[in-house]
Formats: C-alpha cells, sequence, structure tokens
C-alpha cells in the first residue's frame, strides 16, 4: 500500500500525485518512513510532496481521542530522525512539535547540539508541553555554545522557568543598510 | 433622539467617552493638566507634531508613506525614518520621503530612537507581531498593517504590549473609519433588512505557483535572515517575496487572512458583534496541487455564533452577489445587503446610502476628518493618540479578535476538523494538538 502512495506521489501527472498526498492522512504511521526518505529527494516538487503528505499523517493522527495513532506515527518520525539529512531533520522536527510527547524529548534535544538544526530542535521541544521538555531545555543551556544559550534562556522564560543572564538580543539591532540619507537641499 | 454608538459599541461618542473617563478619574488618567497632554519626552502633546517613523516600504508601505507626506505637509507630523530589508525599496522611499529622513535596515535602530513617537509597520505578516510588540516596548504608537497576527498567542502578546505601555495600536483595516462601511454598518444595526442570521463572504480563488522555480540566492541588496525574521530558516526561494509571501500559510496565510482580515473586521462590526469572541469553525478547501504556495487554492470556512446565533461564510469563490472581485452579503429577515469590497475602496450599496435612521435608533460614530479613507484611518489613529484614550477604530484588541477569525479559518482547514474555540480562555476545547499550534515558536532573536 504504502508502495501503491510513494509511487503514486512520484506521479508526473499532478492531478495523480495531488490526490496521492492529499490522502496521506489514511495510511497513518507505516508510511512515515517511505515519506521521510522523499525529504531528500533531488527534486523540490517532490520533497514538497513528500512533506504535505507528512503533515497530512500528522493532523490525522493528532486528532482528539486518537493518542495511539499519534504515539505510533511519534515513534515513525523519531526514527526517521535518525537517518534524514539536515532539510529533512528540519522538516521532521517540526512534525515532532506538533504530537511529539515525552518520548520525543530525548532525541529533539539530542539535536540540540546539531549546529545545523539547533534552532529548529529548540522551536520543537518550546512548543513540546511538560516537564520533560523544560528539563532537557535547562540542561542544554548548561551545556551549550556560548552563542546559542541565549535563544535556550528564551524558551525557557517562555515556559515560565526564572533564568538568570543571558539578557535578550531582541532589540539589538545588527543589520546596516547600503542607502544613505538625501542630502539637505 | 439618535443614540450614539462608538467602535465598541458603549453608546459614547469619543469624545464623551473621554469626558466620562476623565471625570471618574479610573485607570485611565488624562485631562488638559496633565503630562501626557502637555508632552514629555516619549509622550505627545496635544498640539505637538508625532515624529513618525515607517517599517516596511514596499506596496502598502508605500500608499502609508504617501498619506504620512501628506500630513507632514499639513503640519501634523513629521516622517524621521523609513525601514525595510530590501535597498532597494529602501532606496526608493528615501526619494519619496526626502532630505532629513534617515534609511535604515533593522527595525530595531529605529526603536532605539528616542524622538520617534510612532511607527508604521507594513512588513509581511510574519513580522507584525514581533516588531508591534517590540514598538510598544519601546513605547511608541503602532499602526500595523491588517492582519494583526499570524497566531492567536501572537495577537494576544500584541494586546498585552499596548496595554501594559500605555500606547495606541490601530490595525490597518480601514472600513471601520470608512464611508462605505459606515452606511452599511449603521443600515444594517438599524434594521434595514431584518435581523440577520447569515453573512456570506465571496471572494476569487488564491493563486497557484504553476511554475515553481529553484531555491536561489537572495537579490542584491535583500537581507534574507531579516525578511525571514521569525520563521524557520530555509534558502532564498523567488517565489517568497516580494509580494508571493501571501500565499504561504506561514506567511501570508492567503486572502481570507488578507481581504478576510478587511471583511471579517467589517462584519464583526456592522453586527456589533465585537462581544462573540467565542464560535465553532469548519473548513475545507482545495491545496495546489504543484509548487511552493500552500494556500487553499478555493476554500469554504463556516463559522456558528451563539447568543445570539448567526452563521458567518467564508467561500472562495462562494456565492458572488455582487459585481465586484469580493464583498459579502448580510442575509436579514427582510431581504439582504450587499456590500462590495470591505466598504472602504468601494462605496456602500445605494439602499444603505439612503437609509434613514429610524425614530430612536442607533447612530454609528466615526472619524471624519477626510475623505480618502486611508489618511481618515491613520486621523483616527492619531485622534486616539492626542486625546490620550489610546482605543482608535480598529484598536489592537479588535485587530487581534479579527485575526482570530481567520488564523482558525486556516488552523480548522489544515487539521481537517471542527474546532470550537472558547474566547474566554482562547483555547480550542479538547483538542491538544489545535492548542499547539496556536501558536509557533520563533527563530532567536526575533521573537516576541
Amino acid at each position: 500500500m504504502c508502495s501503491d502512495l510513494i509511487a503514486a506521489i512520484r506521479s508526473s501527472d499532478d492531478a495523480v500525485s495531488a490526490a496521492a498526498w492529499q490522502s496521506a492522512g489514511n495510511h497513518g504511521s507505516a508510511a512515515v518512513g517511505p515519506l521521510a526518505e522523499l525529504l531528500s529527494d533531488p527534486q523540490a516538487e517532490i520533497v514538497r510532496r513528500g512533506k504535505r503528505a507528512l503533515y497530512r499523517i500528522v493532523r490525522h493522527a493528532g486528532r482528539p481521542g486518537a493518542r495511539g495513532e499519534a504515539q505510533a506515527v511519534e515513534r515513525e518520525l523519531l526514527a526517521a530522525l535518525k537517518h534524514a539529512g539536515a532539510g529533512g531533520r528540519r522538516e521532521l522536527l517540526w512534525l515532532l512539535s506538533e504530537i511529539g510527547g515525552p518520548s520525543a524529548v530525548g532525541p529533539i534535544a539530542a539535536l540540540l547540539a546539531d549546529e545545523a538544526v539547533r534552532e529548529d530542535a529548540r522551536c520543537a521541544l518550546t512548543r513540546i508541553p511538560g516537564r520533560k521538555a523544560t528539563a532537557a531545555l535547562k540542561a542544554a543551556l548548561k551545556r551549550s555554545p556560548a552563542d546559542f544559550r541565549p535563544a535556550l534562556a528564551e524558551s525557557l522564560r517562555q515556559r515560565g522557568v526564572n533564568v538568570k543572564g543571558y539578557p535578550s538580543r531582541k532589540l539589538a539591532p545588527v543589520a546596516q543598510t547600503s542607502v544613505g540619507p538625501l542630502p539637505p537641499r | 433622539m439618535s443614540r450614539v454608538v462608538t467602535a465598541r459599541g458603549d453608546g459614547l461618542t469619543r469624545r464623551s467617552f473621554l469626558k466620562v473617563t476623565a471625570l471618574a478619574g479610573g485607570a485611565v488618567s488624562f485631562g488638559l493638566a496633565s503630562p501626557e497632554v502637555l508632552g514629555n519626552p516619549g509622550r505627545v502633546g496635544a498640539n505637538q507634531r508625532l515624529v513618525i517613523a515607517h517599517i516596511g516600504v514596499g506596496g502598502m508601505g508605500m500608499t502609508h508613506l504617501a498619506n504620512m507626506m501628506r500630513f507632514q505637509q499639513e503640519g501634523k507630523v513629521r516622517v524621521a525614518a523609513v525601514c525595510d530589508v530590501d535597498d532597494n525599496r529602501l532606496e526608493a522611499a528615501v526619494e519619496n520621503a526626502g532630505a532629513g529622513v534617515t534609511p535604515y535596515r533593522d527595525y530595531r535602530y529605529v526603536l532605539e530612537r528616542k524622538d520617534i513617537d510612532a511607527v508604521v509597520i507594513a512588513t509581511p505578516d510574519h513580522w507584525h507581531a514581533v516588531q508591534t510588540v517590540h514598538a510598544c516596548q519601546t513605547g511608541k504608537h503602532v499602526y500595523v498593517e491588517k492582519p494583526a497576527s499570524v497566531t492567536v498567542r501572537e495577537g494576544q502578546a500584541m494586546v498585552a504590549a499596548a496595554r501594559a505601555n500605555k500606547v495606541a495600536v490601530q490595525v490597518g483595516a480601514q472600513a471601520r473609519t470608512a464611508k462605505g462601511a459606515w452606511h452599511t454598518c449603521r443600515a444594517i444595526r438599524n434594521g434595514i433588512v431584518g435581523k440577520v442570521r447569515r453573512v456570506s463572504c465571496w471572494h476569487y480563488a488564491n493563486p497557484v505557483d504553476e511554475k515553481p522555480v529553484p531555491d536561489s540566492p537572495p537579490p542584491e541588496g535583500l537581507d534574507w535572515d531579516l525578511w525571514l525574521g521569525p520563521l524557520p530558516w530555509r534558502p532564498h526561494n523567488l517565489r517568497y517575496q516580494p509580494a508571493h509571501f501571501r500565499w504561504l500559510m506561514e506567511s501570508g496565510g492567503g486572502q481570507i487572512r488578507d481581504r478576510g482580515a478587511h471583511q471579517f473586521s467589517t462584519i464583526l462590526w456592522c453586527m456589533n458583534a465585537d462581544h462573540q469572541t467565542s464560535f465553532t469553525v469548519e473548513a475545507k478547501g482545495r491545496p495546489p496541487a504543484r509548487g511552493l504556495w500552500d494556500c487553499p487554492v478555493e476554500m469554504e470556512v463556516i463559522y456558528q455564533f451563539k447568543d445570539p446565533d448567526w452563521t458567518l461564510e467564508w467561500g472562495q469563490p462562494g456565492n458572488k452577489v455582487g459585481q465586484t472581485e469580493f464583498g459579502n452579503v448580510f442575509w436579514g429577515d427582510n431581504g439582504h445587503l450587499v456590500l462590495e469590497w470591505e466598504g472602504g475602496y468601494r462605496p456602500a450599496n445605494p439602499e444603505a446610502i439612503h437609509f434613514k435612521l429610524p425614530p430612536g435608533g442607533q447612530e454609528v460614530y466615526r472619524t471624519d476628518e477626510y475623505e480618502d479613507f486611508n489618511m481618515n484611518h491613520k486621523a483616527d489613529w492619531f485622534k486616539a493618540i492626542r486625546e490620550g484614550h489610546l482605543r482608535p477604530a480598529v484598536d489592537i484588541e479588535i485587530g487581534h479578535r479579527t485575526a482570530t477569525l481567520c488564523n482558525l479559518g486556516n488552523l480548522a482547514y489544515l487539521l481537517g476538523r471542527k474546532l470550537v474555540w472558547d474566547g474566554t480562555r482562547q483555547e480550542v476545547v479538547g483538542d491538544e494538538q489545535a492548542n499547539r499550534l496556536l501558536s509557533r515558536p520563533q527563530r532567536y532573536p526575533y521573537v516576541l
């Protein structure tokens, strides 16, 4: 079944491929791995279709009363996270942010040390509720490089944690324009 | 005698609202002798020229700048700065604004300036909340383009920032100060079609990215990192900007969040429904088959309000009743009334224009200083600042409620299920995933 889905998504006929990714929600966790592989496809359109199919699955599984389905999808997303390239990891992290629970926290927190996706991992942990995510952010604040700590402190503050030091840089301007003012008349 | 109803529907004129509040000596304190009115650093006196900066000087941003240059000619403001992440646009803005105006790429330089009283924000939607909150936190009054926000939590933060810092935040959904919507509002509120139980919107479809292009380096002069701001980082693609941001859910949200923000604001006003913050929402749509843009091409969203019961329908294409590209219809017990566009760029229906207020009917307040509704909306903002009540016609609370309709319509579409929105608790009832999606973590340091 999943191979049919993947073949249809790869179709050069827009009508076929669109119908396939739009119906992906019902394929559930079994389709997550094969779809995640599409995230590293050289064709941008295939990557987009794979991503949109994965969102269909995550949003179907995340419906009220379907926690078991959501957990199954979460497990597959975490498995895919181990093998994906940076672009794929980024997408998988945002997918996990929507349905991830305590079991997702460890693998996501591990990516706080991955410079290519650490900001996406921080965002995902910020969104996942619960003490485990807070604890992971606290631990990361202690061991992360200095340039990443203000961002982690921000996440913790958003979660109601009182963090000393690391003043916010949100109001600090950095970018200069090459455009000058008009001379006075 | 007709009773006058303000934009807040409280039965007072703005002037009498000010008198009542000043006499009561409550939380809002102002009067002829107050420091705010006389003018202290960071506060604008009644006869003082506001010092203005423009953040975002693309399409609509240039309209705002042109308006402000006219206000400057009239001696009401002084334009001190223009800001854009695209040097090409910035250069054009400097040319238009003239000598004495400082250009910036990074809006935070604008916020550092103590001499600037107020900012006009016309950046892509994903920047509205962050820049508004930061401007409020640095004591600036704000005029921000609609939609106010891209998530519910952003909207809440904007309201909180405006109140905490005692500044006026006007959202640029101009119809509540425009003549067309005003005629319609007073006619609907006074029963021109009887009791209204349904309002339907029509709008043409969102476009499809038929010819996707590969990612590419940003054009010279564009600061891509600053353009993305709070959004997750990704490579530049010509289908994001300059104006294409509208067709992506994360940055633009499609027409329901663009024109919808206008139309819903007008409809809530006409229906006297700003207080009806709870509703259910269901949505369906047809996503584009290809390309970078992900907003649905066609879309139908149904909102159900209770007590009083009425239904709001967003339709792309919807049931087109009028002649123009978009508009809405008030369906009443005794007929229907059409409002084309949002009541700003187009006049009201002649029936509404010629509507005579019945004895004991409710008059509706609107600022009426300029025929040009873009100018008039800004005049209303200035008035809120100068009079000190800080509640313009489309105060951020109203802008937030309107954007909540837009954002939850899109969320119901994305999740493919009905959402029950509790406006008091500001959460979706019984749907954890939906509640997570009421906010989107922002890329540091572009955070609220």
